[in-house]
């Protein structure tokens, strides 16, 4: 018994010494210099890590180390890991993965798979990874230089295809790549030097195609400076050009057969040194700037609002101290307006004997009234004080229902200004009055007022039915509101010397000049350089601000109108036409059936999305994305009125064909939608 | 004799509680050996798929965190597709219930898209997240915290995205 107790017990001290030394085995401790060297140098300075360890002989350094951070950084390569999750993955600059696997030596590089020296191990909220292996995935090799290492960027890889006649190459590398070409434009050879990058692919390539026989690849130089030269055996009389990169660590050759033609740029000149660029991408400038000025419609085409040289009454708004009104003996209505300044005006007379003023910048020192009158010239009258939606100017509104077309007279005197209705109809009434309220005086403005859509001057009655897509109850049946989009601190895209704020305002007064004309009302979100909600707000206020105005007039239809801008290696181009409720998509198809079929840019189709503007709008509502900014023949395109005018066209043609006409006056439900 | 009995005894209870942690803490999802990674084709419209080897790990958490980070990469740098900007980080994932929370680093709001880029790399990321079992929606969150929209193509991230969106 004692025998076999000391047995067991010998048995689990052998135990215990055979698991310490399996742990010993896997310890993992800090780095020493003779293994698995410290001392890197990258980039002409030395890579400093700040807890290395060596871990089954070779380097292990955590994702959180800062040594580790600035390579990747240099390299233009992110690190995505979440705590207490299970893989790693680095995404180049040129957006090849490497991915790791914690506890496992598995890890992938462009989904190929490899064995690392050791599996990631998890320690606190960081994985220590096999860096030299990593390196190695991001093309930087580790070359011994006496007692250090360097890691030395490299030429990684040169991928070879076909496109119909042509040859297209492309190079990797870890980094930028800078080349200097060495043979000149006659040369059957185009050779390249890149400096500052080293390469360990195979030095000599054959290719067989009818445009590029062979490539040979050669380093040289030292661990710290090396170059690589990359000559191209090319057919004589071949030609060949750069093309675009999906990033500045690619560069892409094309070579042709003699007789082909390429696409692309031409190599620079021999001696000439050129960095590969990145590609171009849509990205608004961070201030607001002026680019070329495009011939535009005035603003005489706009819908009747007042005019931007009104002149300015007061920075400050009056207050409207008091209001009274009074029956006269001749059975008329006045009402006197008290004001503590000299004011705006506008006033509108609408088909269903409303007539409303607006007075701005002013706020009511008075409550609001809502009132029904038993009167024989005034039905109701209201009294009510906002914010303007397109001018943002505090604003008090006096709206009257009349009897019938009653005569009306603004009349100004000291203090204010009265509203004299009188008891009799105005055989050709005005539609339409503004100016100013100054010192007593109605100095109205010298500009001829905008008149009314025609169709509000004779309407012509329609049969409700008549419409393809009636309106739903309530909804400003006759107004359409345009978005212009971006403006102020938002410029939108720029490219090829175009502005895609102006452009679409541009756009948008074009469009709005036509709806008028048959008969629309038409509200703009901006109709000049701003900001509709505030510079640099947010981009869910500014939205909301556009989807505000339409939605708060009950407009009948939206139209957001831009252009359009993508990475230049996609080489997009293009007509689109956005919708996302699916009550949009009707008037989406109409309005896009004669882009397609009048514009000369390539028709990109109907696509729904969830874009804000659009999708917070009531009514039906698209955005159009006329042409490419990004695109050399859509952006010749967009510098030319007339293609200009061919998009607004083909828009209001559009909308006709989806709504056949405007709807009978009739259906103008109130001063508030009906402007 | 006995001692060995207690350790063989503590392995195998710890054995036990690791299996029943990693069943009732990180349950596993059936993907194979592989996820479907979508990308958006230039058009801005048709999407292209292709698989993305996994590793050993299996818990929805880490597949769902690979599948994102693999979507926000996109295809091989060969391949035209619509991407996200780049230096776009995977910050992390959560998935509660059928809805994958996505979390963005800032740089995506420096480095904005236009409408046609932008739908594009959201798609993409929203039918990668939703081909995993029991995914259905993604909410997009910019360095931890819910944004109606993002500069530039104005995409509205306010609510979670589903394939319906589109």
């Amino acid at each position: 018994m004692n025998r076999s107790r000391a047995k067991a017990g010998n048995r689990a001290i052998v135990f215990v010494i055979l698991a310490l030394l399996a742990a010993l085995s896997v310890c993992r401790l800090p780095a020493r210099a003779d293994e698995a060297t410290t001392d890197y140098w990258f980039g002409g300075t030395r890579l400093i890590f700040e807890q290395p360890q060596v871990t089954g002989g070779a380097l292990a350094i955590s994702t959180t180390d800062g040594g580790l951070v600035r390579f990747l950084g240099a390299l233009g390569a992110t690190l995505a890991y979440q705590p207490g999750q299970k893989y790693v993955v680095i995404t180049t600059a040129d957006r090849r993965t490497v991915a790791f696997d914690v506890d496992s030596p598995r890890y992938t590089v462009g989904g190929i798979a490899q064995s690392a020296p050791f599996a990631p191990y998890a320690s606190g909220n960081a994985v220590y990874l096999p860096f030299v292996a990593l390196a190695k995935a991001l093309y930087v090799d580790a070359v011994p230089d006496g007692d250090t290492t360097v890691l030395q960027p490299e030429i990684g890889s040169l991928d070879v295809r076909s496109e119909k006649r042509a040859t297209v190459l492309t190079l990797r590398g870890a980094t930028a790549l800078h080349f200097k070409r060495i043979t000149g434009p006659r040369d059957s050879h185009v050779t390249l030097s890149f400096s500052g990058v080293g390469s360990t692919l195979a030095r000599e390539r054959s290719i067989g195609q009818p445009a590029l026989a062979s490539v040979v690849i050669a380093s040289a130089g030292t661990p710290k400076n090396p170059t690589t030269v990359v000559d191209f055996t090319a057919a004589p009389g071949s030609a060949h050009a750069l093309l675009p990169s999906d990033s500045s660590n690619a560069l892409t050759l094309e070579f042709a057969p003699p007789g082909a033609t390429v696409g692309g740029t031409p190599l620079p000149a021999q001696g000439s040194t050129l960095v590969v660029s990145a590609p171009s991408q849509p990205r608004p400038a961070p201030l607001a700037k002026q680019g070329p000025q495009l011939p535009t419609p005035g603003p005489s085409a706009t819908s009747p609002t007042m005019p931007s040289a009104t002149p300015v009454i007061s920075a400050a708004p009056v207050q409207l101290t008091a209001l009274t009104s009074a029956g006269t003996s001749d059975g008329g209505f006045d009402m006197h307006v008290s004001l503590s300044g000299n004011v705006g005006y506008e006033w509108h007379r609408l088909p269903d004997d409303r007539w409303y003023v607006d007075l701005k910048p002013a706020v009511l020192a008075v409550a609001p009234r809502d009132e029904s009158l038993q009167d024989d010239t005034v039905k109701s009258l209201r009294v009510k004080g906002f914010i303007g939606p397109r001018d943002h100017l505090p604003t008090v509104r006096i709206a009257f229902t009349l009897t019938s077309p009653r005569v009306v007279n603004l009349i100004a005197n000291p203090g204010g200004a009265t509203i004299a209705i009188d008891a009799v109809d105005d055989a050709n009434p005005q539609r339409v009055g503004y100016g100013q309220i100054t010192d007593g005086r109605l100095v109205a403005s010298a500009e001829t007022p905008a008149p009314l859509p025609p169709a509000n001057e004779e309407p012509v009655p329609v049969p409700t039915g008549t419409w393809k897509f009636a309106p739903p109850p309530g909804y400003g049946s006759r107004l359409i509101v345009i978005d212009p989009g971006h403006g102020g601190s938002d410029p939108g895209a720029e490219h090829n010397g175009l502005v895609e704020k102006e452009l679409n305002l541009d756009m948008a007064r074009r469009l709005r000049a036509l709806l008028v004309s048959r008969g629309w009302i038409v509200e703009m979100t901006r109709d000049s350089d701003i900001d509709v909600y505030e510079p640099n707000d947010s981009a869910r206020d500014e939205l909301q601000a556009r989807d505000d105005i339409a939605n708060d007039a009950h407009a009948r239809l939206f139209i957001s109108v831009h252009s359009n801008a993508a990475p230049s290696v996609l080489a997009m181009n293009g007509t689109t036409t956005y919708y996302y409720k699916p009550d949009s998509y009707a008037f989406a198809r109409a309005v896009h059936a004669r882009l397609a079929a009048d514009l000369p840019t390539k028709d990109d189709g109907i696509i729904k999305d969830k874009f804000y503007v659009i999708a917070h709008a009531t009514m039906p509502a698209i955005l159009i994305e006329s042409a490419f900014l990004t695109s050399a023949r859509d952006a010749e395109l967009l510098h030319d009125p007339v293609f200009l005018q061919k998009i607004a066209l083909a828009i209001a043609e559009g909308v006709g064909s989806y709504t056949s006409a405007p709807p009978p006056v009739s259906q103008i439900p109130s001063e508030d939608g009906g402007r | 004799m006995k001692l060995l009995r207690v350790v063989g005894a503590v392995a195998l209870l710890g054995i036990a509680a690791y299996v029943g942690y990693r069943l009732f803490s990180h349950p596993t999802v059936n993907v194979g050996e592989s996820v479907a990674v979508y990308y958006t084709k230039g058009d801005g419209a048709s999407l292209a798929r292709w698989n993305v080897s996994l590793g050993p790990a299996r818990d929805r958490p880490s597949v769902a965190f690979y599948a994102a980070v693999q979507a926000v990469a996109g295809p091989p740098p060969d391949v035209p597709a619509i991407r996200f900007p780049a230096g776009t980080v995977v910050r992390a994932v959560d998935v509660k219930g059928s809805t994958a929370s996505v979390d963005l680093d800032g740089s995506i709001t420096t480095a904005p898209s236009g409408s046609l880029a932008e739908s594009g790399e959201f798609k993409a990321l929203v039918w990668t997240l939703t081909a995993l079992p029991g995914i259905d929606a993604v909410q997009v969150r910019v360095d931890g915290a819910r944004v109606p929209t993002l500069p530039g193509g104005h995409l509205e991230l306010d609510e979670p995205l589903t394939r319906q969106s589109w």
